[in-house]
């Protein structure tokens, strides 16, 4: 407890290699919840102590394969109902998830949890510039409420520069 | 393929938004459901029923916008599938697919075929109807005797959670095999019955596979509301309406207007009720990896609190020791969440002692949507979990 501050934790995580199930990585972290319901996100600090995998390869084997398409990837309901995700979409899945974490950072309290339920839909806009852009509505679950709710997050990608959230909308309301 | 963006006005919008939803044969997904005024709906709209959709909001003056415009129809996967799963119904419960997620009908013809193949040891039993006049089927496994003590479980009460109704169909041809064979539950049939509800929530369920495959409460419409459904797991009566449900019509979590107003949970306190000789009662969820029991609804810990740990504990390493599949528990409350108005919080209070709640695999990653070849893996670690149980009652029959 921080008086007139907030709530801080000092975590020591393991990472799981989702794709890799024996590659574990240590990290520790610091998270600052502020006190009021002024819905600020979270301050986090993060120090990852080892080294994640390279994935340079296939990286740059799905960059070149989305930038060849003619017509821009559009998908829906990723996984299906029966949680079948075709792996031709499998990057685009993952890369949900990264933008789910986003939303999840910025919409977090310490009475909250949330995951990715489903990839309602994504749509690629091509762009003129390097980056890939996905405009996707993404359904969160919130556990303790139980509610499912849909986002539209813009994220934009690049092999070296990564993935980034430029755009961000919340059910009803802007965000 | 659209996706129109509605956001009613005043209550004859929000009624022409919900007349659609009712209009089944337009295929509509609704992305974001009626919730009130002001708030969007969000419709996908297949192409052969754009034109109709529009013509119905135009007609009533209730403006739209397009969100998304022409949305590519991937080959759904799913459509496919059941498509191909209409073809041919299985002949018997040994060609039945067990690796796959199947339709109420499916299921229903699934318990008539397991019914005849064993009408020596499993019936067919209708405790009540859905809000939409769906029967409410229990199977029932018995070698004889007159009203013994007897063990339930159900599962499917929340329809989302595919894979319980998936492992209920594999824990009744389970029940059925270990008694052929003379081994794992069958000891336990000659002095107990089991009781088994797989579609427990048969409206919601139906929906999952129709309109929204999120799809939780049941499908009632209480009056003075536009939104649909009732929470079957805070609709018990215990804590009925405490802290740990919610009074709002349009939540996930919504109570409902009084205790047992949902005749699916209605149907069960009755047959609880009038058998009188249940001993443990199991309620299955999924997704979390849990195994939980009472309370939900206040932190006073129940008086049997010491035994029904150690027999979670039992259970949780049965369970893990086929996979690996790792489980935590304890109480509702202390576990999970602060939860009112359950299932199992009212069957402890009935006299049931051993009470308890699975939530199943997996703990996010898919969630709702696990995939189908997780199926029967899930059922059977499940499996030896409640073996733990229902030997453990058996042995301690009180």
């Amino acid at each position: 407890d921080i008086d007139d501050v907030g709530h801080k934790y000092y975590l020591e995580l393991e990472l799981e290699d989702v794709l890799d199930k024996d590659r574990t990585v240590k990290c520790t972290a610091e998270v600052l919840y502020h006190l009021g319901s002024k819905a600020s996100a979270p301050d986090v600090q993060l120090t990852v102590q080892g080294e994640l995998r390279s994935t340079e390869e296939a990286d740059k084997e799905f960059y070149n394969r989305i930038r060849s398409l003619e017509k821009e990837l559009v998908a829906e309901n990723i996984p299906d109902s029966h949680g079948n995700v075709p792996p031709a979409l499998e990057p685009i899945h993952l890369l949900a998830w990264v933008a789910s974490g986003y939303v999840t950072w910025q919409n977090s309290t310490e009475n909250t949890k949330f995951h990715l339920a489903q990839v309602k839909h994504v749509k690629q806009v091509k762009r003129s510039d390097e980056d890939l852009q996905f405009d996707y509505v993404l359904l969160l679950h919130e556990m303790v409420s139980q509610e499912v709710l849909p986002w539209e997050v813009t994220v934009l990608w690049h092999p070296q520069r990564g993935a980034r959230v430029s755009q961000c909308q919340g059910p009803g309301a802007g965000n | 393929h659209q996706v129109l963006r509605i956001v009613p006005q005043s209550d004859e919008e929000l009624q022409k938004v919900q007349e659609l939803q009712g209009l089944e044969h337009l295929q509509l997904d609704f992305w974001l459901g009626p919730r009130g005024l002001g708030l969007p709906v969000d419709i996908h709209v297949p192409f052969p029923s754009l034109q109709a959709v529009k013509a119905h909001l135009e007609a009533a003056g209730v403006s739209y916008s397009i969100m998304i415009e022409d949305v590519q129809a991937l080959l759904d996967e799913e459509q496919m599938e059941m498509l191909r799963s209409t073809r041919q119904l299985p002949l018997n419960t040994n060609t039945f697919n067990y690796e796959a997620y199947h339709t109420i009908n499916e299921i229903y013809n699934f318990m008539d075929m397991l019914v005849a193949e064993n009408p020596n040891l499993v019936s067919k039993l209708e405790i009540g109807r859905s809000t939409e006049n769906r029967p409410l089927y229990v199977l029932k496994f018995s070698t004889g005797g007159t009203n013994r003590p007897a063990i339930w479980i159900d599962t499917g009460i929340h329809s989302r959670e595919w894979v319980t109704q998936a492992s209920g169909v594999w824990f009744a041809k389970k029940i059925v095999q270990d008694h052929a064979n003379n081994e794992g539950v069958a000891s336990i049939l000659e002095t107990m019955d089991i009781f088994l509800e797989i579609v427990t929530n048969p409206d919601g369920f139906a929906f999952t596979q129709t309109t929204n495959r999120l799809w939780r409460k049941t499908r009632s419409k209480h009056s003075g509301s536009i939104c649909v459904g009732v929470d079957p797991n805070r609709n018990w009566d215990a804590g009925f309406g405490e802290a740990g449900a919610s009074s709002s019509p349009c939540s996930e979590t919504y109570h409902g207007p009084y205790a047992n107003s949902e005749p699916e949970v209605k149907s069960i306190v009755d047959f609880v009720k009038s058998h009188g000789n249940i001993k443990a009662f199991v309620s299955i969820h999924s997704y979390s990896q849990l195994l939980l029991y009472p309370y939900g609804y206040t932190y006073t810990a129940v008086p049997d609190q010491q035994e029904l740990h150690e027999v979670s504990a039992k259970a949780v390493a049965a369970l893990s020791s086929l996979y690996g599949t790792q489980y935590k528990y304890g109480s509702i409350i202390t576990t999970i969440y602060r939860a009112s108005g359950g299932t199992i919080d009212w069957t402890y209070n009935q006299g049931i002692k051993y009470s308890f709640t699975f939530e199943l695999r997996d703990t996010g990653r898919y969630g709702f949507l696990l995939p189908a070849k997780q199926i029967i893996p899930t059922a059977e670690e499940t499996w030896l979990a409640l073996k733990v149980i229902m030997e453990h009652t058996r042995d301690n029959l009180y």
